[in-house]
């Protein structure tokens, strides 16, 4: 045996039952595991011809034939699927509003200045209050209230045609596309997952069992537009660009910027794995297979209770620990003094030149900066510093008090204010597209690539086509207008 | 002032110790690379003779200066240094491994197979990089690590090449078998190994499809190419490629029924098929993955759903409904039944 193995050596009638072992081992022709497999597969198939009956029908119903037909035929298979997703993130948007205006009322408008007043009353000094009851549970209360309801819509739908066993058909029609790309089917699924979160979408790239398409899929799910980014898109296409058109037209072309977004961060996902396919993560798909699971009834409470719990508590716990950290940050870069203005002064106008560069300005790259753990927050902390440096009295509760968004007029007005075009509304639009993910997701890549190194990967990536893009388009731009 | 001198002392002090500093200084790590780099190149020198005694091939001073890419001085320089370590000597002429030095040298060589298989099995790393990759990988591995990942390999005994990888405490044996050139037309053989010296010509078989386990024959050869069939499909070499492919003959099979071998890609919607097996390109994790979904002899396959762009299709297999692309539905040898359902 290996003279430096650290193991004691073995007595010698155990080495020659070894020596034999591999003699005979060595006298198998072919693959050893092979013929495990197959000849377990034989016993099994003997074992149920002798024990099973079937009653006489096909190996697969005519039912399960049809549809497939239908979802995989090359006329309906894309139409179906859009309808269906189109339908979904209606049915999350739309309903997402009821509740979270509701959690908004109880854990914002009345929870709020309830703890203030407890606070108070508890004798806190002013400071200490406004850290913790005006960052800390304001922030908190924030990200539970626009993400919770989305989510728990999103995932049991999502989960309820997984489990239906819709989802691997998308992967299957959509597979031709992704190995063009240089990935994997199952990424399909991914994606659909980023679109309701990055970090759900990113824990769901586990189905790929080959490494290095699921690098891909990780790297990339980024680029699919998570709920958290939907509003801010909905909202500044509605406040700047639906005001460029008639009226009548408003509602369309606010709508078509938003899917306009949203198909070129798809765009995007593609010609990423593309390229990393052909630079660092070059290489032959290592494994494909996918299998069609039989359609089956979902099974309903099993469906919710398991989506509610894996996914959409997983990832709010993790949010609401990033963001209460976040909460007191924001809450301290607008009330530490440095000299003559705040911390938060201090920082746009020192980061103004370069986001006035991209068309952005520095309150934006300010708020994208400390609101990194849920894109949610970003809206808010915008409106929160652009009224703390224009000095705008009536807006909000205060510096380090984030505003509540609920009219698109009144939100118009204090970006205006603030100095926003809409180049800058539109570079907001692609910068919210592509920008690091949020910590929560960082957080999540980093868990699941056990990896530094791939996770600065996928927060740099995005973050400098984002720089890249929106120079470029600021630039043209001016030149253009000029 | 003072002030200046002393910031300019503290800083050239600052330098001094960044460069002399015992363990961490540029020095010392300067150090440990020419100790490792001289490592290495011994190591390469011993894995050098272990090849030329398994080969047969008398090993000069000469044949290890080209091996190693190095001047005769600095390849003398070597063997002098092995002769001290007592791991090699001159014996009647020749240069001879010692015991302690073919130890190390079949543990280079186990490393270097062992991790190729590891790359092949675990990673989606391409071909072309694995030799590369394991020549690093080689002098980096001890034993107890070597150890280690044979097992977790399942102790393969033999690396993607087709090569043995030796046990350690045995020999070297280079059976690689008669190389392709030397076949006549139409006689059946079954590739057993590609050599991956040089790397280019070794990067361009893998291009063209080219794995060890293939099965085929010559179908015409002549000074400028040499055509082959092999595994359903056709391929043209130049004849300094095929020296590079050693084959086995095979027993048992004619060339026409390799060339009437039928491929699952090949089955049309709805035909149904009895699988024979899976072709030797086919290997390491895809194999098993195929060989766990039912892809082994005897299954019957139905090709039930083709995908919008016509790839990847669904096959029905043991009660599953399976998608494969055409690359891996290739692998899959069946011969087709009669009569499919609609």
């Amino acid at each position: 045996m290996n003279p430096s193995s650290p193991a004691p050596a073995p007595a010698p009638a155990v080495e020659e039952i070894l020596a034999q072992a591999r003699r005979l081992r060595e006298g198998i022709p072919g693959d050893i595991h092979e013929h495990l497999v197959e000849s377990l597969y034989a016993d099994a198939g003997r074992i149920a011809e002798r024990s099973v009956s079937r009653p006489d029908r096909p190996a697969r119903p005519t039912f399960d034939r049809t549809l497939d037909r239908i979802v995989t035929s090359r006329v309906w298979g894309l139409p179906v699927m859009l309808l269906l997703f189109a339908f979904m993130f209606w049915l999350t948007i739309a309903g997402a509003n009821v509740p979270s205006q509701w959690l908004a009322g109880v854990l914002v408008e009345s929870g709020h200045p309830w703890l203030r007043g407890l606070a108070d009353a508890a004798g806190f000094p002013w400071w200490l209050r406004g850290l913790l009851v005006d960052g800390v549970y304001l922030s908190t209360a924030w990200v539970i209230s626009v993400m919770l309801p989305p989510m728990a819509i999103f995932f049991p739908l999502f989960t309820l045609l997984e489990d239906f066993g819709y989802i691997p058909r998308v992967a299957f029609n959509l597979d031709a596309l992704f190995k063009r790309a240089g990935a994997h089917g199952k990424q399909a699924m991914s994606t659909m997952m980023g679109f309701g979160c990055n970090a759900a979408g990113v824990v769901s790239t586990r189905i790929i069992d080959s490494p290095r398409e699921r690098l891909i899929a990780i790297l990339t799910n980024n680029f699919a537009l998570c709920n958290g980014r939907w509003p801010t898109q909905i909202l500044i296409a509605t406040i700047f660009l639906g005001r460029l058109v008639p009226a009548h037209l408003a509602g369309l072309v606010s709508a078509g910027a938003v899917a306009g977004v949203a198909l070129l961060g798809l765009g995007c996902t593609f010609l990423v794995a593309w390229l990393l396919s052909r630079t660092v993560l070059k290489g032959q798909v290592s494994t494909f297979s996918l299998e069609l699971p039989p359609y089956r009834p979902p099974r309903l409470w099993q469906t919710l209770y398991t989506s509610v719990l894996d996914r959409t508590l997983l990832v709010l716990w993790r949010a609401v620990v990033f963001a209460a950290p976040a909460g007191a940050v924001i809450w301290l870069v607008a009330n530490v003094r440095l000299g003559e203005g705040s911390v938060a002064e201090f920082l746009i106008s020192g980061m103004n030149p370069f986001g006035l560069a991209l068309g952005l300005n520095g309150v934006i790259l300010l708020a994208y900066l400390i609101a990194i753990p849920a894109n949610e927050i970003v809206i808010p902390t915008i409106l929160m510093l652009t009224a703390l440096v224009a000095r705008l009295a009536g807006v909000g509760e205060g510096a380090g008090v984030m505003v509540q968004s609920d009219s698109p007029a009144f939100v118009g007005e204090v970006l205006r204010a603030g100095g926003w075009t809409v180049l800058t509304a539109v570079n907001l639009m692609l910068f919210s597209l592509l920008h690091n993910p949020c910590s929560t997701t960082l957080y999540t890549i980093y868990k699941e690539t056990g990896s530094a190194r791939w996770t600065t990967l996928a927060a740099l990536l995005p973050l400098g086509m984002g720089v890249a893009l929106t120079f470029g388009v600021a630039t043209v731009w001016r030149l253009l207008a000029s | 002032m003072v002030v200046k001198p002393a910031l300019w002392a503290l800083l050239l002090l600052g330098l001094a110790m960044l460069i002399v500093w015992p363990r961490w200084g540029l020095l010392a790590w300067w150090q440990r690379q020419r100790e490792r780099r001289e490592r290495e190149l011994r190591e390469d020198a011993l894995k050098h003779l272990l090849k030329c005694e398994a080969e047969g091939a008398a090993a000069s001073l000469l044949s290890l200066a080209g091996a190693l890419r190095v001047g005769d001085g600095a390849a003398a320089a070597i063997v002098a240094e092995l002769e001290r370590g007592g791991l090699a000597g001159v014996e009647g002429g020749r240069l001879r491994l010692r015991p302690a030095g073919r130890e190390i040298a079949l543990h280079v060589v186990r490393s270097h197979r062992l991790w190729e298989s590891y790359l092949a099995e675990r990673t989606g790393e391409p071909e072309a990089r694995w030799h590369r990759l394991a020549e690093r990988a080689e002098h980096r591995l001890t034993p107890a690590e070597t150890a280690a990942l044979a097992a977790k390999l399942g102790h393969p005994l033999y690396d993607p090449h087709g090569d043995r990888i030796p046990a350690s405490g045995d020999g070297l044996t280079e059976e690689s078998g008669p190389a392709l050139e030397n076949f006549s037309p139409e006689q059946p053989f079954q590739i057993h190994h590609i050599e991956d010296e040089p790397e280019t010509v070794y990067a361009h078989l893998l291009r063209l499809g080219l794995r060890p386990g293939m099965r085929g024959y010559i179908l015409s050869r002549d000074d400028a190419k040499v055509r082959l069939w092999a595994d359903g499909a056709e391929y043209a070499i130049s004849p300094g490629m095929a020296r590079q492919l050693s084959v086995r003959p095979l027993g048992g099979v004619t060339a026409a029924a390799l060339r009437g071998e039928r491929f699952l890609h090949e089955l049309p919607a709805g035909g149904r098929a009895r699988l024979l097996g899976l072709t030797g390109a086919c290997r390491g994790a895809e194999r098993r993955r195929l060989l766990d979904l039912g892809f082994v002899p005897g299954s019957l396959v139905e090709s039930a759903l083709t995908g919008p762009g016509g790839d990847p299709t669904a096959y029905q297999v043991r009660g599953s409904l399976v998608a494969l692309r055409r690359e891996q539905a290739r692998y899959v040898r069946v011969t087709p039944l009669p009569g499919g359902t609609p």
